[in-house]
């Protein structure tokens, strides 16, 4: 039986399960991603998804990747980018900056940004952006793990984002994995950059190794390395692959009402 | 107008029941106490204010004596001038002789609702009498000749055609002069506004200054004379007065959405959509606590307004007391334009640049204005001065953005940070970097891109604070050396020049960083990473 097959039986299966246990299925399953030809996915809206990198210095290229989906799913009637972050941690990790979102290939007219002072209240922008029409994506930049940003929190966030269509990004710090709703988490280390034509001694055009962790695309690949053109993302082959990474222990489970884990 | 002479003593007997008797404020006045504020029996006992604390405890053994607080006196008086609102949306505190005791109601086309002007006077004389205040009051087609009327004779209502008969029998001092004008007209004889309007104006004015003439022709209404209202003005509200004071934040809510219903409505069938929304409670103890919020772009949609005071609510947390209650909620709106009627359309193309707008005045009622932001450029080569953050309701128009072609970071960091880097020849490409006490080997970079300082601000001097305006001595004392103020130095171009390099280490981060200074004294600096 080939892979999609598969996960076509044991969605189905799933449902029959959540048939007889009387409880809905998931809101928020999520449709197969379309493949360009670049060999990235490009997903579409209504997904939330946890960017974790290793470091805070990293800062750059996760907002780098998060604004690169995010960029396609602006549209005319979706003209919106809500940046969040808490406005304590502006000078550590920076802001983003206009003219180089221009040279990286992003409307900075899209691009809003939201400073709350606590994370109550950036939970509570984000769920409001989340519900709004015009909003293409929410990009919430979390540099401290928040007790409050648990499990339940996530959950809200996946459901009110896959009710309306709109994506959200939680970029993370650390290596810690907490228990989380979101359908995608990713790990991601920048890396050297593309050769800069006419000039080796240059750094060139960003490069990113991503590492699906959790939820799955395309065949079970679990892992890309992937380049930065103005027409957006491309699939680096095998030859520039690096030694793989040392895997890190996965997300404690969410200790819910009736004992029984959600995560993976 | 209403002249409260002795409103400070009062205000604090309110407040303090064991005060008794005869009350004085005193004041530190160059060294010397001296009073400042009176109730009515010390003044009818024969103390004045501006004489010696020691002379009037030797006039009057029993006299109460407490040092004035004027910051909270002027806090206590503005609010107290709010509370006026309920009589007529326009009131002003009058400062030109003190902070507190004049207060300015416009009544125009207000009077008629507590049936005309006289019972109108009656009952805010008498209200405030109930309360324990000593009061005067007048109602005067011009506001200079209200104030007179109110302070030297008898509360009245002075008709258009009767002015001038009033005015010409009241004392100089009516005018509102300074000290050395008055006594200076009472030393000529002239102790009527009514001799003085006789006089020939060019002696005059070339004798006491252009302020007399000025408030001679305020008083008698030649010259248009202006009031500063403490509150927005607002051409439309929807107000609701309750039986009982209601206190919780909730009701108030609620009521605000009726309100709010009421007044859009109102402003449909006028065509018309507000910006800004004022909500006044009116507390019991005669103060009023106003919640203004902001919308982007016209609105009457009262669900709309409901939620952005609600949102604002959550950001008052402590600030929120109504005291012992609130008795009368106003729900003013102002920057007033033309909105009409949209015909919901069937094959309307649905943009979403309205749901944005509402989003961001909800985010802005709620986290603050300077919480939500937009990015705008500005005409400038210096990479923190190419881009300002403007909060996202402000619509103008800016710079057009540069081109793409420049290697900008996509994160900035608002303030450089300072760090140590290596170079294999001297001005090299950077090949080492320390940064937050990290070493960082840089394998690949590129530049530099030199940055110029401003050259037109060469030789200038920043000023963080600007001087204060030297006082003139007094007769008799010494005049004050200017406090010192350590200058900054002045602008150098070339020092400020600056180098930038994009560096990446060999984990692939890119950092943007710079070289400030030309020769001598150079530093290094991160000010940016790239994605």
């Amino acid at each position: 039986m080939s892979a999609p097959d598969r996960q076509q039986r044991i969605a189905a299966l799933r449902d029959t399960i959540a048939d007889i246990e009387k409880k809905p299925a998931l809101a928020e399953a999520f449709a197969q991603p379309v493949v360009e030809s670049s060999g990235f996915p490009v997903l579409a809206g209504g997904l939330s998804q946890e960017i974790f990198t290793d470091e805070r210095r990293h800062a750059g290229a996760v907002l780098g990747f998060a604004l690169g989906q995010a960029r396609s799913l602006v549209t005319q009637r979706r003209p919106a980018v809500i940046y969040l972050q808490l406005s304590k941690d502006g000078q550590e990790m920076g802001l983003p900056y206009g003219p180089g979102l221009v040279s990286f290939g992003f409307n900075p007219d899209a691009l809003v940004l939201v400073r709350p002072a606590n994370m109550a209240e950036l939970l509570w922008a984000a769920e409001e952006a989340l519900a709004c029409k015009a909003v293409a994506a929410v990009v919430a930049d979390i540099a401290e793990h928040h007790k409050i940003l648990d499990f339940t929190a996530s959950r809200r966030l996946n459901l009110r984002a896959s009710s309306t269509g709109c994506s959200i990004y939680l970029l993370r710090y650390g290596t810690r994995r907490e228990a989380s709703a979101a359908q995608l988490r990713w790990r991601l280390t920048p890396t050297r950059s593309a050769r800069k034509r006419f000039d080796p001694l240059a750094p060139g055009a960003p490069r990113w190794r991503a590492q699906l962790e959790k939820g799955t695309l395309l065949k079970q690949q679990t892992e890309w390395l992937l380049g930065w053109t103005q027409n957006g993302f491309t699939t680096l082959d095998a030859a520039h692959r690096l030694a793989p990474q040392a895997p890190l222990s996965g997300a404690v489970p969410a200790q819910l009402g009736h004992r029984l884990p959600q995560t993976a | 107008m209403l002249f409260l002479p002795s409103w400070a003593t009062d205000c604090l007997k309110r407040r303090d029941h064991e005060l008794k008797g005869p009350l004085a404020l005193y004041e530190r006045i160059k060294g010397g106490l001296r009073l400042a504020a009176l109730d009515a029996e010390a003044a009818r006992m024969g103390l004045r204010v501006g004489q010696n604390l020691a002379d009037a405890r030797a006039m009057l053994p029993g006299l109460t004596v407490r040092e004035i607080d004027r910051p909270l006196l002027e806090a206590i008086f503005a609010d107290f001038a709010d509370w006026h609102s309920n009589a007529s949306p326009l009131v002003a505190v009058m400062q030109d002789v003190t902070a507190f005791g004049d207060l300015v109601l416009d009544i125009t086309g207000v009077a008629h609702l507590f049936g005309g002007e006289r019972p109108m006077l009656r009952l805010l004389l008498s209200r405030l009498r109930d309360l324990g205040y000593t009061v005067a009051g007048a109602i005067a087609p011009t506001i200079g000749a209200a104030w007179a009327v109110s302070h030297f004779a008898r509360s009245q209502v002075v008709e258009a055609d009767a002015l001038e008969a009033i005015l010409d029998a009241l004392p100089v001092n009516a005018l509102r002069l300074s000290d050395s004008q008055s006594s200076g007209l009472i030393h000529m004889g002239l102790r009527s506004i009514g001799q003085i309007r006789g006089r020939d104006r060019k002696a005059l004015q070339a004798r006491f200054g252009v302020s007399l003439l000025e408030r001679l022709d305020q008083a008698y209404g030649l010259l248009e004379e202006r009031m500063t209202p403490r509150l927005p003005l607002a051409e439309r509200y929807a107000e609701r007065r309750f039986a009982d004071p209601i206190g919780l934040m909730d009701d108030v809510l609620m009521c605000a959405q009726d309100l709010a219903v009421q007044l859009g409505l109102r402003l449909e069938t006028e065509g018309l959509g507000g910006q800004t929304f004022h909500l006044f409670l009116y507390r019991v103890d005669h103060k009023v606590m106003a919640l203004s919020v902001n919308s982007a772009r016209l609105t009457r949609d009262p669900h709309h307004i409901a939620k952005l005071f609600s949102n604002r609510s959550e950001r008052l947390e402590g600030e929120y007391d109504p005291g012992f209650g609130i008795d009368m909620i106003r729900l003013a709106v102002s920057s007033i334009g033309v909105l009409d009627a949209a015909q919901m359309g069937a094959f309307n193309t649905e943009d979403g640049i309205e749901d944005l707008d509402q989003l961001q005045d909800r985010m802005s009622s709620r986290l603050g204005t300077l919480a939500v932001l937009r990015t705008q450029f500005v005409a400038s080569h210096i990479p923190e001065r190419a881009v300002r953050l403007v909060p996202a309701l402000v619509h103008e128009p800016a710079a057009p953005p540069p081109v793409a072609e420049l290697t900008r970071p996509l994160r900035l960091l608002p303030v450089p940070e300072p760090i140590a880097i290596n170079a294999e020849v001297p001005d090299g490409l950077p090949a080492s970097m320390i940064w937050r006490r990290v070493a960082y080997r840089l394998l690949k970079a590129s530049g530099p891109e030199r940055l110029g300082a401003e050259w037109w601000r060469t030789g200038q001097r920043l000023q963080l604070v600007p001087p204060p305006v030297p006082k003139k001595p007094e007769p008799g004392e010494k005049p004050e050396p200017p406090p010192h103020i350590p200058d900054l130095a002045l602008f150098d171009p070339e020092a400020m020049t600056r180098d930038y390099y994009m560096a990446e280490d060999g984990e692939g981060r890119r950092f943007w960083i710079y070289r400030q200074g030309l020769e001598g004294e150079t530093r290094w600096y991160l000010h940016g990473f790239f994605a």
